[in-house]
């Protein structure tokens, strides 16, 4: 006799080389707040979904409410009362916020649509949540803040029994933290069980009772959220201790020569005014906060973004073409942020993948010599440690990690002289990362200059020999060597939005 | 066997050829059954020789849905090269060294054409297509309402010419689709078609000029629709502006038939080449067995539906 809202047992889920989900057992109390935990790959999305009705587990039980069941579709793991608010929030943009929160609920007067009804109970709903939406707004102009908030009321209308928030902070801050937080406890008080995805430690131990950490779609600790130390729950979640995660950095500062230059950099809206330089050899990192301009910098260097101002020079000769072929016969590599949509051609072979950007290389009088492509791929494959049968697997079938491999062996070919990374761990799992993170170091010592783009603040600190903050369209500062740290980054990227802040309401223009 | 099974969960390309050959086969057998004239040489021949008109457009159009696109112009284009051949050369009959590479060189610009307003008006491949070739359509018609024209008695026995019992049409076919082939697995302008088809981002960023492998894809198409026309011409004796009508969609059932996706990127000449094999044997028996036209598009229909079905099933999940 179980008393949780919902009990999953040795829960497994496989794809084809994969298995985000290994025999996970996990139960959430009513009236508890349940926080997941676990670095991204780690099984939190799958277990959400598994939860949710929205995948289908290859073996194991779930029980909800003390019956068995098998969700055959989300819906009808929402209409038992489960609800579950996904990082992608599930809202028509073009409806009203009436619409929304009642879409799967909608009032009936002899048989139509009550326009008034719903306006009504969705108002109610809203003013549950102790927030003021206007109903008849469309969601698209609503700020991302409430439209989260629109998403949490759909979950007061109906019986909601078990609650499931997949990382609802990443979009708020401040005051609309407080507020969810708020009506999370007061739905934990009602009975509800909540299930709290999130990787802010902070956040966790201010707002769980308890904390299950999954690591490689396995369970490695369920425990009350006081029992656990933050540094306890790192180790368990990364698995290793962090120091051994990242490689020394350089001795002293590197001597060499310039492999990129850019001065007074204007390109879009988002690049205003950047000047920096990478020294062959040396790992930069590029940090800021999201939508601070660093992929369109990036962008501008390879020559996928027009160049409005300013200079860029690759070993100190000027180049400004929109065009990446040039750019790569140079020796400059680019790996994007999405990998996916812009980076791999996931139905062709792992070999045609790697050879991409320069096909010249494996052809021969004219035809691609099929041979050389395929020795070119396994040697790439064997030096980057890509796990897969053969050079002709298709990149789909790959995990993330792997992919992200293929991408290396890929660009590590052409970019002899300077690399740029966008996010390179973004989606792949610890151990992938610490192996990147060694090929990054190797590539670096091999004589590459390479820009690293991260929005892991622990990555860009653990990883770069300099690194330059960026804010609004502007390099923010410096900082070298030993005097990298996540807060001297935060420091400088936080000052100088306060100050521009400032400089807006004094109506003086800021000389930084 | 079970090492088969297990490839062909994995690689559906290949899936696709088998279920191809196998149709192909139970077709041939069914044929047998139904009709002790089916399964003769001289009704194998005359099979061979029909290939040609649909195997050429339909590699056309493998082309540019590898390529991401569609042309849905290649019927319209194919009735007016027919009347522009048999005009011309009713009107010079010894010019039949000018005609053929004239007719080549328009039905590439208009494909060229075709490419040149996706890219530059970024109007979709749908409706640039559809638009061209209405606008073909009408113009043939407003020159030539019925069917007419005619040509050299040489140029019609060419196109039933044979070598020893092979008519010289399949071979040639063959011959295209075995270039094709090379071309699309073994160069680099081929690899940047499945580049562009399977990711038009990737590929730019990978140094592809997208654009440019868009007004080749459908350069080819053109091209294609003039081989297609040159050997209808020949064996009709006439230009007709109707004749493409039921081409377009014609050309497009082989592609998926044969394992490419309509989204690009995937797929090949080998799965069309079975695919208008597959189609020209299911018509030759219709015929056979005295089934009505009409039925022939019903279940050209069904066909190409159940093939595009088939294709995407596997990618959700």
């Amino acid at each position: 006799m179980s008393s949780s809202v919902i009990e999953l047992s040795q829960i497994v889920k496989e794809y084809p080389g994969v298995r985000p989900l290994d025999r996970v057992d996990f139960a959430v109390r009513p009236g508890e707040i349940h926080a997941l935990l676990g670095e991204n790959g780690a099984g939190k999305s799958t277990l959400i979904r598994v939860m949710g009705g929205a995948v289908a587990p290859n073996s194991g039980s779930i029980t909800y409410l003390g019956k068995s069941v098998s969700w055959r579709s989300p819906k009808e793991a929402r209409t038992a009362g489960i609800h579950v608010i996904y990082q992608e929030l599930a809202l028509f943009p073009e409806l009203s916020v009436a619409e929304n929160i009642l879409v799967d609920a909608q009032p009936t007067r002899f048989g139509l649509i009550s326009g008034r009804a719903r306006h009504a109970l969705a108002a109610a709903a809203l003013k549950q949540l102790g927030v003021t939406i206007p109903t008849h707004a469309k969601v698209d102009e609503l700020p991302l803040a409430d439209q989260q908030m629109v998403e949490i009321a759909k979950a007061l209308v109906g019986q909601t029994k078990l609650l499931i928030l997949d990382e609802p902070t990443a979009v708020i801050t401040g005051r609309e933290v407080d507020l969810l937080f708020e009506n999370m406890r007061r739905l934990r008080s009602e009975g509800v069980g909540i299930v709290y995805v999130s990787h802010r430690l902070e956040e966790i131990a201010e707002i769980a009772d308890r904390v299950t950490i999954l690591k490689d779609g396995q369970v490695v600790a369920t425990s009350p959220v006081a029992a656990l130390t933050r540094e306890a729950m790192i180790t368990k979640m990364v698995g290793r201790r962090l120091e051994q995660v990242y490689p020394a950095r350089l001795q002293a500062p590197a001597q060499t020569a310039d492999v990129l230059t850019v001065r007074n950099l204007e390109a879009g809206p988002r690049v205003r005014d950047v000047s920096f330089s990478v020294k062959a050899g040396e790992i930069v990192g590029l940090a800021g906060m999201v939508g601070s301009g660093r992929t369109e910098v990036a962008e501008a260097i390879f020559g996928t973004r027009e160049v409005k101002q300013g200079s860029i020079a690759l070993e100190g000769k000027p180049f400004s073409k929109i065009d990446p072929g040039a750019a790569i016969r140079f020796g400059l590599g680019f790996l994007t942020e999405n990998r996916k949509d812009e980076g791999l051609f996931l139905g062709l072979p792992i070999s045609a993948n790697i050879v991409a950007p320069d096909l010249g290389s494996v052809t021969r009088r004219g035809l691609i010599d099929r041979a050389t492509e395929r020795e070119t791929a396994m040697r790439q494959m064997k030096e980057f440690a890509v796990a897969a049968p053969s050079s002709e697997v298709k990149v789909g079938n790959l995990s993330g990690g792997n992919q992200q491999k293929v991408l290396f062996s890929r660009w590590s070919r052409i970019a002899n002289r300077l690399l740029i990374l966008d996010e390179p761990t973004r989606g792949v799992d610890i151990g992938a990362k610490v192996e990147i993170y060694r090929i990054i170091r190797r590539l670096a010592d091999s004589g590459i200059g390479v820009l690293l783009i991260s929005s892991e603040l622990q990555e860009v600190v653990g990883m770069s020999d300099r690194v330059y903050v960026m804010s609004q369209g502007q390099i923010v500062g410096e900082i070298q060597g030993e005097a990298i740290s996540e807060e001297a980054i935060m420091d400088l990227a936080v000052r100088s939005m306060d100050r521009s802040r400032l400089s807006v309401a004094g109506g003086a223009e800021l000389v930084s | 066997m079970t090492a088969l099974i297990m490839d062909l969960r994995r690689n559906r390309l290949l899936a696709s050829y088998v279920i191809v050959g196998t149709l192909f086969l139970i077709l041939v057998i069914a044929g047998g059954l139904l009709s002790d004239r089916f399964l003769t040489w001289r009704n194998f021949s005359n099979l061979f020789q029909q290939l040609i008109v649909l195997g050429m457009v339909s590699l056309g159009q493998t082309f540019v849905v590898l390529m991401g696109g569609i042309d849905l112009a290649v019927g319209a284009l194919v009735g007016a090269l027919t009347v522009f051949l048999a005009s011309f050369l009713e009107w010079r009959p010894d010019m039949l060294w000018l005609a053929i590479p004239l007719s080549a060189i328009i039905a590439t610009a208009i494909g060229a054409l075709n490419g040149l307003m996706i890219v530059v008006l970024r109007v979709h491949a749908l409706i640039v297509t559809l638009g061209m070739g209405s606008i073909i359509f009408g113009a043939t018609l407003m020159y030539r309402r019925e069917p007419g024209g005619s040509v050299p008695n040489a140029f019609a026995d060419f196109a039933y010419a044979n070598v020893g019992n092979i008519p010289i049409s399949a071979i040639v076919l063959v011959a295209i689709f075995a270039l094709a082939g090379l071309w699309l697995q073994r160069t680099r302008s081929g690899r940047d078609i499945y580049f562009a088809g399977g990711d038009p981002e990737a590929a730019r960023l990978n140094g592809v000029h997208v654009n440019k492998v868009i007004i080749l894809a459908y350069a080819i198409s053109g091209l294609c629709a003039a081989g297609a026309a040159i050997f209808l011409t020949a064996r009709t004796g006439v230009g007709d502006p109707r004749i493409g009508a039921a081409l377009t969609l014609q050309s497009i059932t082989p592609v998926v038939v044969g394992g490419t996706i309509l989204a690009g990127g995937r797929g090949g000449v080998l799965g069309t080449f079975l695919g208008v094999l597959l189609v020209t044997t299911l018509n030759n028996l219709l015929n056979f067995v005295n089934v009505s036209s009409y039925y022939q598009w019903v279940i050209q229909g069904l066909i190409i539906i159940i093939a595009v079905a088939f294709n995407t099933s596997g990618k959700r999940r």
